[in-house]
């Protein structure tokens, strides 16, 4: 004989499925919010509920982090503070808890006669929260429904903990990423500022050896090396500072109206007098004036030749500069240089990665490059409200389109730093 | 004097700066720009020690060195920037005799260089007429500086060679880890623990047949090593 006076009831089919749906939901729904929704959606018709809140243990107390109306309270929904302090016992005592609230005028509104299920959620070894049920105007929750409603706050328990792991994941990935991009920077920068040092060192150490006299030719061979050594030091060590200066807002712009030809021709014959062996041409279309910061700007566009010169070796190098249509910036027009090189090219697949802080295109042989060069162009050029792209094509080439926006004279933009970032 | 010494780096400018180091010294200077021209070079030339960078396209240092050890024996330095301590021992481990930090100084090179070619010029100190030396499965043939194990050839680096000399030499005497490195490396290493280390367990790699219970080269901690007289 079983005996009847312990909760023996066989769960109905209905509560069945509903149990196993639940426990699917939790089991697969990767997101709280939804995996609640669809508890409250299983929960209803076996439990039989007008309102439903879930409490969190916060530092400060707790917090709603959860709340429907599902039945006869939706007229007042405003009203979702209810069960506070009910819920705040079950959370203290560890205890369900079940209260008869009898408001004003109960009897005519039988919405005035509450009853409220409460129940505390555990996770692990510590109550998480607590979940309230409610139902306006009767009747009591039974046995088996309380004993239903213990079964769904244990999944909603695990769901929190569930969303607290996965919160501390997410916190401790973020650390590791930034870690290994901080460990991988400054393992970086060292390598690269150590190797024009090694250089200045070796041969510094060479000339100074007391047991050898040096010829005139091998003196002056030496010293350029150290020489050369040394700029390349001052270009690196002038990259960092300029992109923690980009990036921290801290680089103002000069800006003047200017003529871009004459600036961009500035450029064109420096490099020729400079180094015969580059060959670079010229192509002025339209030219255009507008507001630049003419230091900058120069800046960039030397990076690029420099860029060409290091990673399409002997190609030769175009430069053209007209106005284009319906490039999507202020205004319908823009100004557009564009530098060209017809060198090994870049894989499709790292183009849209080059203009990353420190990233470098795998495989390159050149010998130095912190990924900082295009960086710094692309920051310089969103300063001036304006954008930079590259094109590339394996075999054939690699072309970095500049867009200016076209300002008159008149239009001397106001706010130096324009970074969309 | 003339040892033939192979320097390999990508950068020409390193390549010129230790060459013009070497060449006054009377020094026949061979170089190579990738791990892979290394390979091909000491197993065409022969050299009487190698300078290896790390950082090098085709075939890198550490794989250059591995392979260089598949066959030949010559002394080999590590010139690196990667001063990690980690890179160090892997250099070490890979069978390397010694290893300089970029940047590095004309002397300090210079010193190296001639600190490892000591070492595999001073004479062996085993005393003249005893040709063959015999410990358990080891055979050490001085006259050919070859060492077997179970009859097979073993592969031992120009260093780990002369380590297992001393040991032979105090047969069943404890020698001193710094009396080792003084006598192996050079007076300049004898707080250099870490390379001895190394130096011992590739040695034990090599010789024994359980490297964790090791009979040919034992511990006596705190002291040193031995090779311990063996039950007839």
């Amino acid at each position: 004989m079983p005996d009847t006076t312990t909760l023996t009831v066989p769960l109905s089919p209905q509560e069945l499925q509903a149990l196993y749906e639940i426990s699917n939901a939790v089991a697969r729904e990767p997101d709280i919010e939804k995996a609640l929704e669809h508890i409250v959606k299983l929960t209803r018709p076996v439990l039989i509920f007008d309102n439903i809140v879930v409490y969190v243990k916060s530092s400060d107390g707790m917090q709603p982090a959860f709340a429907r109306i599902v039945g006869r309270g939706r007229a007042a929904e405003a009203d979702l503070a209810w069960g506070e302090s009910i819920a705040s016992n079950v959370i203290n005592t560890g205890h369900l808890e079940i209260v008869e609230e009898r408001l004003d005028n109960w009897e005519q509104n039988r919405l005035n006669l509450r009853f409220l299920l409460a129940l505390p959620l555990h996770g692990g070894d510590e109550i998480q929260g607590a979940v309230v049920f409610g139902r306006f105007g009767g009747p009591p929750f039974s046995q088996e429904q309380i004993r239903l409603s213990e079964f769904v706050a244990t999944h909603i328990g695990q769901l929190l903990v569930r969303q607290q792991l996965v919160g501390r994941i997410a916190v401790l990935e973020a650390e590791r990423r930034l870690q290994t991009i901080q460990e991988n920077f400054i393992a970086m920068v060292s390598h690269e500022l150590r190797s024009p040092l090694g250089f200045i060192k070796g041969y510094t150490t060479t000339l100074l050896r007391q047991d050898i006299s040096w010829d005139e030719n091998t003196r002056y061979e030496f010293l350029k090396i150290i020489d050369e050594e040394a700029e390349h030091l001052r270009g690196l060590i002038d990259n960092l500072l300029d992109s923690s200066r980009l990036q921290s807002g801290a680089m103002k712009m000069q800006l003047q109206h200017t003529p871009i030809d004459e600036l961009i021709r500035e450029i064109y014959h420096r490099v020729k007098r400079l180094s015969q062996s580059i060959d670079i041409q010229l192509d002025i279309k339209q030219s255009f004036t507008t507001w630049v910061d003419p230091v900058r700007f120069t800046q960039v566009i030397d990076n690029l030749i420099a860029n060409a010169v290091k990673y399409a070796e002997a190609s030769p190098i175009s430069i053209l500069v007209d106005i284009v249509d319906k490039h999507p910036l202020t205004s319908p027009k823009a100004g557009h240089i564009a530098v060209t090189d017809f060198g090994p090219g870049i894989e499709a697949e790292y183009v849209e990665h080059v203009f990353k802080r420190f990233y470098r295109v795998p495989g390159k042989t050149a010998q130095y490059g912190a990924g900082l060069g295009l960086f710094i162009c692309r920051e310089i050029m969103h300063a001036h409200g304006g954008e930079i792209g590259c094109e590339s094509s394996l075999g054939h080439g690699t072309t970095f389109h500049l867009y200016l926006p076209l300002r008159e004279e008149t239009e001397m933009p106001s706010n130096n730093m324009e970074s969309p970032e | 004097m003339n040892e033939k010494i192979l320097i390999v780096d990508d950068e020409p400018r390193y390549l010129r700066l230790v060459e013009a180091n070497l060449l006054p010294e009377g020094y026949h200077v061979l170089q190579a720009n990738n791990g892979q021209q290394a390979v091909e070079m000491v197993a065409l030339h022969k050299p009487d020690l190698v300078m290896l960078d790390v950082m090098m396209p085709v075939l890198d240092g550490f794989q250059a060195l591995e392979r260089i050890r598949d066959f030949s024996s010559v002394p080999v330095i590590i010139v690196s920037a990667k001063g990690e301590e980690q890179d160090r021992v892997r250099g070490l481990n890979l069978g390397a005799d010694d290893y300089i930090l970029k940047p590095f100084s004309a002397s300090e090179l210079l010193a190296r260089v001639r600190a490892v070619l000591r070492r595999i010029q001073r004479p062996g100190p085993m005393s003249e007429g005893v040709a063959i030396f015999r410990h358990g499965n080891l055979t050490v043939d001085f006259a050919r500086a070859e060492v077997f194990r179970d009859d097979k050839m073993v592969y031992l680096s120009a260093t780990e060679y002369r380590v297992l000399l001393q040991l032979v030499q105090m047969y069943g005497k404890v020698v001193p880890s710094d009396q080792l490195l003084k006598d192996v490396w050079g007076d300049e290493y004898t707080e250099d623990k870490e390379i001895l280390w190394v130096s011992i367990s590739r040695l034990r790699q090599k010789l024994e047949d359980d490297p964790r219970n090791p009979v040919h080269v034992v511990t006596r901690s705190g002291v040193g090593y031995i090779m311990p007289k063996l039950e007839q």
